[in-house]
C-alpha cells in the first residue's frame, strides 16, 4: 500500500524524503496527519508547510486546525520575510512585498536574489532552519529554479524536508528551456531523495465515482508515458465523451452546431458544474455561450487591476492617460463597453477637461471623465468606475455593458478608499487573501485558474489540437483539466481537428 | 544533515561589543569586550561597576525592575540611555524561535554589518545578534533585538533567560539572592509559585486571640466596648493581615546547619554569602551563562580570591570581573586586562604585560604607575618623588615598579601607554630600540625620563668634586670598604685606601661608574672569573632598592640637584600634575 509506506517514510529520520502526489490521492491527508503527528514534539521549533497559493495555504490551515507550533505560509511569503529582513542588502526598497506585487518581475527578482543571499550566507539559513526544523512543501512542482533554491538552502542548513510535488501538474512554466530545466531539478531532486515514494491511490473518487478515479489515474500515466488517452472502448462511469467541433468565426470564441448543443447547454444546468477551458478570452466567450448564466471563476489573481494600480501611479496628474487605463481596465473585466462606442468619447473629455456641454449618453460620459479630471489619480478613477456601475444598473444606454469579472472591477472602486494605490492594492490582496472567496457552485474557469480546485462536475472543452498540441507542456495541462472532477467528467472532442493526445 | 560548520551552537554566548550611552555615569562608552575572562580595573567611580550592571540589565532575566532619574546620566531622564550589544549566540538560546523571526548580522571584527552580496571571498561567516535595553524618557525599560532592515522587535525574556546572566554584586544586595523575594535569585531556583499563598492559609489559621496574656484581652475588651458605643465594627479579634509593601516569602530565607544550629545564611560573613549566592544564581541557569562579578576581592581572602579567578578562567563563559586587587590580578593569567580611566575609555592592556602583571600587579591598580628600569631607579625615583612631594607618596596613588630590564620596561610603557591607563616611565638610554622608545617618548612625553646617555651613575657621578668622592663612596651606615675594595681590584692593586686608589688612577669618576655599573674590564680576552667578579662590583654600589634611594639622597646631600634638574624636573612636574599637585620650580 502506497499510503502506509508514504506515511511511513515522512516519518522516517530521512533528511529528504520525496512523494510523488497525483491530485487526488490524498497528499494534504498525508502531510496534514504527520503534522499533527510530529508537531508536538517539535519544542522550540515549528513545522513549515510552504505553499504556492493562498488557497493551498488555507486547505491546509483546516486540516491543521488547533496545532501551535505549525505555520503555513507561501513560498512568496516566506521570501518576502526573508528578503525584508536584509532588504538593504538585497537593495530592495523596505516595504519588499509591495515592491514585489509592483514590479511585473517582482517575485521572480526576489526569490532570485534570496536564493542569493541563503547560498552565500548559511548562517542565515541555519537560522530558518533552527526555527523550522521540518519543513513540508507541497505542489513543489510550481516552484521555480530560485524558489527550489531557497527551500534547498534551507535543508542544506538543517531543515529536513518533506516534499509533494506532482510533475504532471507542472502548469505555470513558461518556455521550453524553463520546462526542461523543471524536469530536470525534479529529476536531481529525485536523485537526491533519501526517500522516494508515490500516491497510488484515488481517495477523491471513492465514494463518489471509483471508476473515474482509476480512469483519471490512468490517463494521468498515458500522458506522462507519452502515451494517448485511449476513448474508443468501453468508457468508465461518470465520463462522457460529447464529439462536437467549435466553429466559430472569431479566434477564442466558442459555438457548436446546434444540433450539437443540447448535452452541453444540459449539463450547465446541472447544480454544480466547472467548465473548464484553456484561454482566458475564451472563458470570456463561453460566458455569453452559456447566456451570462455561469459566472467567471477569478482566482485570486487580479491581472486587470494590477496593470491599473500601476498605470495610476505613472500616470498621475495625466487625465487623459488615466482615462485610457481606465478603458483598458473595463475592457479586461467587462464586455460591451467598445472603445467606438464609449471608451474614445470618454478619453477625449478627459483630454479637454470636460469643457463642451452635451446630453445623452455624451453626458453621463463625461460626467465619468469629471471624475478623473477633478482628481486625477486612483481615487479618481475609482470614482469614474462607480459612477460606471451606476450607469450600467440604471442608464439604458449602459445596458449592453456587461461584467464579467465582478470582483475585480468591485475592487477597483474601493482602490479609491487608500491613499497610496500600493498600499490599496495590497490592503485589498490581503483582504481577500483572508476572506478566502467562496466558490460558486458553477463556474467557468481557464484551467490555470482551477489548478487545486475540485468540483462534482467538470466540461472540458474544446478538445482540440489547438488546444491540446502534443507538448508535455499541454500533456500537464489536460491532466490538470481531467483530475478536477469528482463525479462527472464530460469532454467536448473535436473530429475535425483532433488533438493528438487522443484515440478516437 | 549537513553541517556547515558555522554555527555557534556549542559556544557560549558572548559580547563581542558593548555600547552604553547616557547610562548612570557613562555619557557614551564603545568596547569590544574579549571572548573569555575581562578584568576591568581603573580607579573609583570610572564606571566599571556600571559598565557591569548595564551587561546585567540587558540580559536580566526578569522585567521587574523599576528606573530612576539615578539611572540616567546627569539624571537627564528625559534623553533616554540605551544599552546596546552585538553578541555572539548559540542558537540554542532560542532566539531565532521566537513569534517573530530573528536575523542575524554579520560580525566585521568592529561591528555587526549587512551581508554582502558583492564580496564572496570564501571565508566563514560569522553570525552575531544586536540586541538592547532602552530607559525610555517615562522611565520606562525596552529589551528590544535591533534586525538587519532597522526595525526593532522585543528582546524576551525567555531568550534573556536562556542567554543568561549570573551576578556577583559588590555590594550587599546579594542578602536579597538569599531570600525568597520575589525575582530573586532563590525565588527563581525554587519557582514554587503557589508557596505563598499556601503558607498564608497556614498562618491563617493561627489563634491569635488565644494566645494573648491576660491583660492583653482586657484590653482588646475595652477597646471593643469603646467600638461599640462609637457605631465602630465590633467583635474585635487578632488575625494576620497582610499589607502594602510586606511580602511573607520576604521572611523566608535559605538556613544552614552550622555546629548543629540552624541559622540563616545571611548571619555567615559576607564571602561566604557572596560565594553562595553566586551559587544559587549559576544552578539554575543554562551552560554557559554571561557572569559579572564585580570587586571580585569582597569579603574574601586572597586564596578564594586566586581560586574564584581560576575557575573563571576555565569556565567557558564569558566573565567580567572588575577588582582593586593584586593576587586576583597576579591569577588573572589568561585573562584580558583593561583599564578604565576617568574619562570611561576602556582600553586593552595588551598580553605583552603579562610579564609585569606576575612581577608586580599593583603596577595596573594605581592611579598612577611608574614604570623604573630596575632596582636602583625604583629606590633613586622613590627617593626622588617623595622629596618633591613632602610625604608618602603611596598616598597619592603612585606606584613606583620595577620593570624587569630595560627592553622589558619598554614593553610594558608601549603596553600601558595604549591603554589608557597612567603611566610614567625612568629608564637608561642604552643606545637600543631608539625607535620603540621614541614612539613612548611621543606619547608619554614628560611622563618618560631616558637619560640622553647612560645611566644613573654616568649621569652623577662625574659631577662631582674631589672633595665629595669619599662621601660619596661611604654608604648610609658609614661604611666604604666593600667599594673601595671594589676600586682596588679593578686597579689591580692590594691597598684598599682612597689615597692609594686615588695615586693609581687618572680618573677616579670613571673608575666609580665603572664599579658601580658592574662594567667587564677593557680587554676582551680578559678570563672569564674576573669577568664575573667584575660584574658583581655593581651590587656593592648601588645596584638595589636601597641603592638608588642611596643614590637619590646623595643627589641632594652632596648638592648635586642643579646639574641634575633640567633633566629630571620635567619628569617630576608631570608625576605632580597628574596626582593634582602644582609644578615645583625644583626638588629640595
Amino acid at each position: 500500500m502506497s499510503d502506509a509506506t508514504v506515511a511511513e517514510a515522512l516519518r522516517s529520520a530521512a533528511p529528504l524524503v520525496v512523494v510523488e502526489a497525483p491530485g487526488g490521492c490524498g497528499k494534504t491527508y498525508q502531510g496534514a496527519s504527520y503534522a499533527r503527528d510530529v508537531a508536538p514534539g517539535l519544542g522550540e521549533g515549528r513545522l513549515l508547510i510552504v505553499t504556492h497559493t493562498n488557497a493551498a495555504c488555507d486547505v491546509f490551515a483546516d486540516r491543521t486546525h488547533g496545532l501551535s507550533r505549525v505555520e503555513i505560509r507561501t513560498i512568496d511569503g516566506l521570501i518576502i520575510e526573508i528578503a525584508s529582513a536584509y532588504h538593504q542588502a538585497l537593495g530592495l526598497p523596505a516595504d519588499v512585498g509591495a515592491w514585489a506585487r509592483r514590479d511585473p518581475n517582482g517575485y521572480a527578482v526576489l526569490a532570485d536574489r534570496t536564493a542569493l543571499l541563503l547560498t552565500r550566507y548559511p548562517m542565515i539559513a541555519s537560522c530558518v532552519a533552527r526555527r523550522y526544523p521540518i519543513i513540508i512543501c507541497d505542489e513543489h512542482q510550481d516552484a521555480c529554479a530560485d524558489r527550489h533554491a531557497v527551500v534547498i538552502s534551507l535543508h542544506s542548513a538543517g531543515s529536513m524536508l518533506r516534499v509533494f510535488a506532482d510533475p504532471m501538474q507542472m502548469i505555470f512554466t513558461g518556455t521550453a528551456a524553463e520546462t526542461a530545466a523543471a524536469e530536470q531539478r525534479w529529476a536531481d531532486l529525485k536523485n537526491a531523495a533519501d526517500r522516494f515514494e508515490e500516491l497510488d491511490t484515488p481517495h477523491r473518487w471513492a465514494n463518489a465515482q471509483p471508476a473515474l478515479g482509476a480512469w483519471i489515474l490512468e490517463a494521468r500515466a498515458a500522458l506522462r508515458n507519452g502515451n494517448q488517452i485511449d476513448l474508443t472502448g468501453a468508457l468508465p462511469a461518470g465520463l462522457t465523451v460529447h464529439y462536437a467541433d467549435n466553429v466559430a468565426q472569431q479566434n477564442m470564441g466558442f459555438r457548436v452546431a446546434g444540433s450539437l448543443s443540447q448535452p452541453i447547454y444540459a449539463r450547465a444546468n446541472f447544480q454544480s458544474m466547472l467548465v473548464l477551458t484553456g484561454h482566458n478570452d475564451r472563458v470570456t466567450a463561453l460566458r455569453a455561450f452559456f447566456n451570462r448564466r455561469m459566472p467567471i471563476w477569478e482566482g485570486h489573481v487580479r491581472d486587470g487591476l494590477t496593470s491599473l494600480v500601476a498605470d495610476t501611479r505613472n500616470q498621475q496628474g495625466n487625465a487623459a492617460g488615466l482615462a485610457q487605463s481606465t478603458v483598458t481596465f473595463i475592457g479586461s473585466v467587462a464586455t460591451g463597453f467598445s472603445p467606438t462606442a464609449f471608451g474614445n468619447r470618454f478619453v477625449a473629455e478627459a483630454e479637454q477637461g470636460c469643457a463642451k456641454p452635451c446630453n445623452g449618453k455624451p453626458q453621463h460620459l463625461q460626467a465619468m471623465a469629471r471624475h478623473i479630471v477633478e482628481r486625477p489619480d486612483h481615487r479618481g478613477v475609482a470614482r469614474a468606475l462607480d459612477h460606471l456601475r451606476g450607469l450600467v444598473a440604471n442608464e439604458p444606454a449602459f445596458s449592453n455593458v456587461r461584467f464579467d469579472h465582478g470582483r475585480e472591477f468591485a475592487e477597483a472602486i474601493q482602490l479609491g478608499q487608500y491613499d497610496d494605490p500600493d498600499d490599496g492594492f495590497a490592503e485589498i490582496a490581503r483582504r481577500r487573501t483572508h476572506a478566502r472567496p467562496k466558490i460558486p457552485a458553477k463556474a467557468i474557469s481557464t484551467i490555470h485558474k482551477a489548478k487545486g480546485l475540485e468540483f462534482d462536475n467538470v466540461m472540458l472543452l474544446p478538445c482540440d489540437r489547438a488546444n491540446f498540441g502534443d507538448t508535455k507542456a499541454a500533456r500537464a495541462k489536460l491532466y490538470v483539466a481531467l483530475s478536477r472532477a469528482t463525479t462527472s467528467l464530460l469532454l467536448i472532442v473535436s473530429k475535425a481537428k483532433p488533438s493528438p493526445m487522443f484515440k478516437t | 544533515m549537513p553541517d556547515d560548520g558555522q554555527q555557534p551552537a556549542d559556544e557560549a554566548p558572548y559580547i563581542r561589543l558593548l555600547s552604553i550611552k547616557r547610562f548612570r555615569g557613562i555619557e557614551d562608552l564603545t568596547w569590544l569586550p574579549a571572548k573569555g575572562v575581562n578584568v576591568l580595573l581603573g580607579g573609583g567611580d570610572v564606571g566599571k561597576t556600571t559598565i557591569l550592571e548595564a551587561i546585567a540589565l540587558l540580559l536580566n532575566p526578569t522585567n521587574a525592575t523599576t528606573l530612576s532619574d539615578a539611572d540616567y546620566w546627569q539624571r537627564r531622564h528625559e534623553e533616554g540611555f540605551e544599552i546596546l550589544a552585538v553578541m555572539a549566540l548559540p542558537l540554542t538560546c532560542g532566539i531565532v524561535e521566537q513569534r517573530k523571526s530573528v536575523w542575524p548580522w554579520e560580525w566585521c571584527g568592529e561591528g555587526a554589518k549587512l551581508p554582502d552580496l558583492e564580496v564572496n571571498n570564501g571565508q566563514p561567516h560569522d553570525p552575531v545578534f544586536c540586541v538592547r535595553v532602552c530607559g525610555t524618557p517615562n522611565f520606562d525599560l525596552q529589551h528590544e533585538i535591533c534586525q538587519p532592515d532597522e526595525s526593532f522587535d522585543h528582546f524576551p525574556v525567555s531568550v534573556r533567560r536562556n542567554i543568561g546572566v549570573v551576578r556577583l554584586s559588590g555590594d550587599d544586595r546579594n542578602d536579597r539572592d538569599l531570600r525568597l523575594l520575589q525575582g530573586s535569585a532563590l525565588d527563581r531556583l525554587l519557582s514554587d509559585r503557589t508557596l505563598r499563598s499556601r503558607l498564608a492559609d497556614k498562618l491563617g489559621e493561627t489563634d491569635v486571640d488565644g494566645e494573648l496574656k491576660d491583660e492583653a484581652k482586657t484590653a482588646l475588651a475595652a477597646l471593643n466596648r469603646r467600638f461599640v458605643v462609637r457605631l465602630l465594627p465590633s467583635q474585635l479579634g487578632l488575625g494576620l493581615v497582610g499589607g502594602q509593601g510586606f511580602s511573607l516569602n520576604a521572611l523566608i530565607g535559605l538556613m544552614a546547619t552550622k555546629d548543629g544550629t540552624k541559622l540563616p545564611l545571611s548571619s555567615w560573613g559576607a564571602g561566604t554569602r557572596r560565594l553562595a549566592a553566586f551559587e544559587v544564581a549559576a544552578l539554575h541557569q543554562v551552560d554557559h551563562p554571561i557572569i559579572v562579578v564585580d570587586e571580585i576581592e569582597r569579603g574574601l581572602e586572597s586564596y578564594r580570591q586566586r581560586i574564584l579567578m581560576e575557575e573563571l578562567i576555565a569556565n567557558p563563559s564569558q566573565v567580567f570581573v572588575t577588582t582593586h586587587s593584586a593576587p586576583a590580578v597576579n591569577a588573572a593569567v589568561g585573562a584580558a586586562l583593561w583599564y578604565v580611566d576617568t574619562g570611561g575609555k576602556v582600553g586593552s592592556l595588551p598580553a605583552s604585560v603579562a610579564a609585569q602583571q606576575k612581577r608586580d600587579p599593583e603596577t595596573f591598580l594605581a592611579r598612577l604607575a611608574v614604570i623604573a628600569e630596575g632596582a636602583t631607579e625604583v629606590g633613586f625615583v622613590t627617593t626622588l618623588l617623595t622629596r618633591s612631594i613632602g610625604e608618602d607618596i603611596r598616598r597619592y596613588g603612585i606606584r613606583v615598579s620595577d620593570g624587569g630590564s630595560n627592553s622589558e620596561a619598554l614593553t610594558v610603557l608601549r603596553g600601558l601607554a595604549a591603554s589608557g591607563l597612567a603611566v610614567a616611565g625612568f629608564a637608561d638610554n642604552e643606545g637600543t630600540q631608539e625607535g620603540l622608545w621614541q614612539q613612548v617618548k611621543e606619547k608619554l612625553g614628560d611622563f618618560l625620563m631616558r637619560w640622553p646617555n647612560g645611566c644613573l651613575e654616568t649621569n652623577i657621578v662625574p659631577h662631582l668634586c674631589d672633595d665629595q668622592i669619599e662621601a660619596f663612596i661611604t654608604d648610609a651606615e658609614g661604611d666604604a670598604g666593600e667599594r673601595l675594595r671594589t676600586l682596588a681590584d679593578r686597579l689591580g692593586i692590594q691597598d684598599k685606601s682612597l689615597a692609594a686608589i686615588l695615586a693609581a688612577t687618572g680618573d677616579i669618576r670613571q673608575l666609580i661608574v665603572g664599579a658601580a655599573c658592574g662594567s667587564p674590564p677593557a680587554d676582551a680576552g680578559s678570563p672569564n672569573h674576573q669577568k664575573k667578579e667584575w660584574k658583581k662590583h655593581g651590587q656593592r654600589w648601588f645596584k638595589s632598592t636601597a641603592g638608588g634611594a642611596e643614590l637619590g639622597e646623595k643627589v641632594f646631600a652632596l648638592g648635586l640637584w642643579p646639574n641634575l634638574s633640567p633633566q629630571l624636573l620635567p619628569f617630576v612636574n608631570a608625576v605632580r600634575t597628574a596626582v593634582g599637585l602644582a609644578a615645583a620650580q625644583t626638588v629640595d
